[in-house]
Order: structure tokens, then C-alpha cells, then sequence
């Protein structure tokens, strides 16, 4: 024990004491002199403390534990479908998002104004046919994504027992997406949107019991016109976006909690 | 496991060790300042004490099962959706993003003619995701007709097409309720890798009935096809993956008890 007593926090002379490298050097002093005017120490606690909670239960997974990942790499294109559907929605809400800016849902006049703002987005405004493009290819490929993820799902039994309810939510989630996709599909009110919104009518009208009251409710009448565009474009960009963002955070949530289900 | 030994088991639940076959579980021993599960249960009382009591049941479950589990496979029921899944996917996924806009760049949509309600398109069809729903609407040669009534039908076209569509949709939903059990693979489930397999084929098929005015083939005929040609489908695969089965489970097996003999 020395006579002279060691100040325990002169980092000064603690760096003299170690044989560093002038990078080491340099970078040490750099760190003490920001430190003791920012104390960043404090954060990098809370950064290592977030670390080791995010990657506190990192169990192998089956792949690792048993080695099968030469046997299953090429799987994962398909196990990808989910996140990659997630993503093609983000695209098609913010390009919906901005032709939402161009569109009016109004069925007066001769070509209806619907008509002409959507042809007024394809010709007239600047990159408008590449947004219209990119939200109906997004929402194209969205839907065949999620065909696929599903198949994906029944063939690898990830929909067996704790995650039958995801099951379920996803049947949910899968038929709202094709209501949206329709939606969707009428709102340019041309030839193909306008027949098949009659088809539409046609099918709730057979629907027995609740058939008219549903016709009344989203088609506005059991003839197409004004009434039955403005449901549809609130269906499309009010109602759907609200309720299968919830849903979809909530299928993600629970996959989240449950884990990815692997074949074995 | 018993019910009447509540007492003996309960310190058991919080302080005991966790010894698990797949090495340490990453639990963190709650600090000193969160209740233990008994803590909470005393403070408690009618609804959610028992919520609580039933809490520490399940820990205890779980905690015997990990003791007393000679499982040598099937231990791990899913694994984690971060960092290993999500990192996995975006690098993937980023990139069919990249060619999703390339698709919309090279092909952009068409506008066709304005709605016009007096002339009726010889054909009218909605996007391609929804032809399996409008195939099924066209079932209406298959609504029988029955001879007490004349021959007339019991119930109608539309309501029969949707009936349909009901139907096909509750039985996909109802799924995992019907199949159960661990098996995860096809080779395992020959008869459900089968039916799968049937009927995405026949998603395919009754798709074609939504265009079969497109079709020069007679209806009947297109009818068989739809709803056979999945039958045959489910039949092949079901018989190949009864031949394939052995020598495939051998394999798996094999990797299984080399790499954890069973105790």
C-alpha cells in the first residue's frame, strides 16, 4: 500500500498507467473528456440494460438445436410472406394516402367526376400514374402474398394448437382484405367497377334474412349511384384502414407473444 | 401434480430452481420489490384471488413439466419472432418490395370506359383474388331440384352461390379445430397434406367456373373438371407422401436421436 493516496478517479493518470495505443489512446481521451461534461456512462447503462432485456430469452431455436438449417433454408422465402404482406400494406396505405389528395368520390356529371379524377391522376398529375400504379400493384401482390402466406401456414400446421385464435384472425384479416381489395375496385366507377358492384348488390340481396338491410347499408339502395360510390370510398379509406391496421398489429402482436411456429 | 398439496408447493414457485432440458430458461428471479405471486394472492380476494391462485398453477405446471419432461423432441414450441425472424425477413422482403415498384413502374394500370348502366358487358368479372368467391356464386347447375316441388328448387341461385361461399369460408375457418395434435410436417399428416393440397387446387379450378363463358369446353364438363380434378390432386399427394413417409421420418429420426439420445 502506498503512503501517497491513489485518487481513484484520476483517469488521467490511469491512461498513463496502460500501455495503449495511440488509437486507443485517442479514443479513450476523447471518451473521458465527453463523459465528464455529458456523463454519458448513465445511457450506455440504460442502452446495455435494454440489450440484455430484448435478448434476454433467446433460447436456440428448433433450426439451430438440431441443425436442420441445410434441410431448410430455402423455406424461408415463404416464411417471409407475413412481414412481406405487412410491408406491401404500408406501401399501398401511402401511395392510397397520397392519391387520396387527387380523388373525389362524386357519381354526378357524364363521365362521372369519379371517373374524371382518376383519369386526371393518369394523365394530368405529375407522377399520378405511377402512384395509382404502385398502390393497385401493392394491393395486387398484397393479396397473393397473403393466399400464399396462408397456404404456408396450413402446410407447416402453424395453425395448431396455441395459435388456433390466430388462425381465425387471420380468415378475418384475409376476408377484409378482399373487401377491401373490392372496395377499392369500384372506386374509378368505370364499366368493370360498376358491374361488379351489381353483382355485390345482387349477392347481399340473396343473402336471406339480413340480405336487404345489408344491401341498404354498404350499397347504399339496391341501384348503384352516388350513394352507393361514397360508401364504398369511406368503406375504403375511413373504416378498413382503421380496423385492419388494428387487426393486423393485433395478428402480428400475437405471433409476436407465441413465437414463430417451426416445422419440426 | 395434486390439488390438496397447495401449501407444501408454494414457496416452490418463485424461489425454486428452474431446471429445464434446453439449458437456462433466461426467467429473471423477480427484485425486492415485486410481490411474489402468493404476495399477491393474500391481498386479494373472491374473483381475483382466484385469478392469482390460478396464476401460480400454472407456473407450477409448467415448472413440474420442465422437471419431469424426458421429451427428447418437440421441447421448443416456436422461436423468436426478434431478432431472428424479423431480420431474416426484411432482408427478403425489402427486396420483392424493390420489385413490387418495378412491376408498377413497367406496367401501369388501365382505365376503362366510364360506368354506363345500359350496357351490360359481355364480361364481367371482379379482380382475380375474388374469382374463387365468384365461381362459387355460379354453382347454380348444381342447385338441385327436387321432384315433390315440381322439380322447382328449394332455394335460390344467388342464395345457393352464397351458401356456397359461406360454407367453403367456415370450413377453412373451422380448420384447427378439426385437425389436431403435434404433427407439423405433410409426410406426417399424408390425409391433411391431402386435403390442402386439394384444395388449393381447387381454389384454382372453381376459379375457372367464374370465366367458363371464356372457356370452349360445355359446362358439364367444366364442372367435372373443377371438382374432380382437386379429388385427383388429394389422391396423388396423399399416395406420394405415404411412399415417401418412411424414408423420410427414418432420416428425421436419425438427426433427432444422434444429436439428443433419448435418457
Amino acid at each position: 500500500m502506498s503512503l501517497e493516496k491513489q485518487d481513484d478517479y484520476d483517469h488521467r493518470t490511469w491512461l498513463k498507467r496502460k500501455d495503449l495505443t495511440p488509437i486507443e489512446t485517442v479514443f479513450l481521451t476523447a471518451l473521458i473528456y465527453i463523459d465528464k461534461r455529458l456523463r454519458i456512462v448513465d445511457y450506455l447503462e440504460l442502452l446495455e440494460d435494454a440489450y440484455y432485456k430484448v435478448n434476454l430469452q433467446m433460447p436456440k431455436s428448433h433450426t439451430e438445436q438440431y441443425d436442420l438449417d441445410n434441410k431448410f433454408w430455402y423455406w424461408y422465402p415463404l416464411y417471409s410472406l407475413g412481414f412481406f404482406s405487412v410491408l406491401a400494406y404500408i406501401v399501398a396505405a401511402v401511395s392510397g394516402a397520397l392519391l387520396g389528395f387527387y380523388y373525389s368520390p362524386s357519381a354526378a356529371g357524364e363521365p362521372t367526376v369519379a371517373y374524371q379524377s382518376v383519369k386526371m391522376i393518369m394523365q394530368d398529375v405529375q407522377f399520378g400514374y405511377a402512384l395509382r400504379s404502385i398502390h393497385r400493384w401493392a394491393a395486387q401482390i398484397m393479396m397473393a402474398a397473403v393466399f400464399l402466406h396462408m397456404l404456408r401456414v396450413y402446410f407447416t400446421g402453424s395453425y395448431k394448437e396455441p395459435r388456433e385464435l390466430n388462425w381465425l384472425l387471420g380468415i378475418i384479416l384475409i376476408s377484409l382484405s378482399m373487401v377491401f381489395g373490392y372496395t377499392g375496385y369500384l372506386l374509378p366507377w368505370n364499366q368493370l367497377a360498376f358491374w361488379a358492384g351489381q353483382i355485390g348488390v345482387e349477392m347481399a340481396l340473396a343473402t336471406p334474412i339480413v340480405g336487404e338491410w345489408g344491401a341498404q347499408l354498404l350499397f347504399g339502395g339496391f341501384t348503384l349511384g352516388q350513394a352507393t360510390l361514397v360508401r364504398m370510398y369511406i368503406l375504403h379509406v375511413f373504416i378498413l384502414p382503421f380496423v385492419v391496421t388494428a387487426l393486423i398489429a393485433l395478428h402480428v402482436g400475437i405471433v409476436w407473444v407465441q413465437g414463430i411456429a417451426e416445422p419440426h | 401434480m395434486s390439488d390438496t398439496d397447495d401449501t407444501t408447493n408454494e414457496t416452490r414457485t418463485d424461489g425454486g430452481e428452474a431446471a429445464t432440458d434446453g439449458g437456462e430458461t433466461g426467467i429473471v428471479a423477480p427484485d425486492d420489490e415485486t410481490p411474489t405471486w402468493q404476495e399477491r394472492k393474500t391481498r386479494k380476494s373472491g374473483l381475483s384471488q382466484l385469478t392469482y391462485e390460478y396464476f401460480e398453477r400454472a407456473r407450477r405446471e409448467d415448472q413440474e413439466l420442465r422437471e419431469e419432461s424426458d421429451y427428447v423432441e418437440r421441447d421448443v414450441l416456436g422461436f423468436p419472432t426478434w431478432p431472428h425472424e424479423i431480420i431474416r425477413n426484411l432482408s427478403i422482403s425489402l427486396f420483392f418490395v424493390g420489385i413490387m415498384i418495378l412491376i408498377a413502374a413497367a406496367l401501369p394500370p388501365s382505365l376503362e370506359l366510364p360506368a354506363n348502366p345500359s350496357s351490360t358487358p359481355s364480361i364481367i368479372l371482379p379482380d382475380w383474388y375474388l374469382y374463387w368467391s365468384f365461381g362459387l356464386l355460379k354453382l347454380n347447375p348444381l342447385n338441385p331440384g327436387l321432384a315433390v316441388l315440381d322439380g322447382s328448387k328449394l332455394i335460390s341461385d344467388q342464395l345457393y352461390g352464397v351458401l356456397a361461399n359461406v360454407v367453403v369460408v367456415g370450413a377453412v375457418a373451422f380448420l384447427p379445430f378439426l385437425n389436431k395434435g403435434s404433427a407439423r410436417r405433410p409426410v406426417e399428416q399424408p390425409f391433411w397434406a391431402a386435403i390442402g393440397a386439394g384444395g388449393a387446387f381447387f381454389s384454382i379450378t372453381i376459379a375457372a367456373i367464374a370465366v367458363q363463358n371464356l372457356i370452349p369446353l360445355p359446362l358439364a364438363l367444366q364442372l367435372n373438371i373443377a371438382f374432380i380434378g382437386p379429388v385427383v390432386l388429394g389422391v396423388m399427394t396423399y399416395a406420394l407422401l405415404k411412399t415417401l413417409r418412411e424414408g423420410y421420418m427414418y432420416g428425421l429420426n436419425r438427426r433427432y436421436y444422434m444429436l439428443r439420445p433419448p435418457k
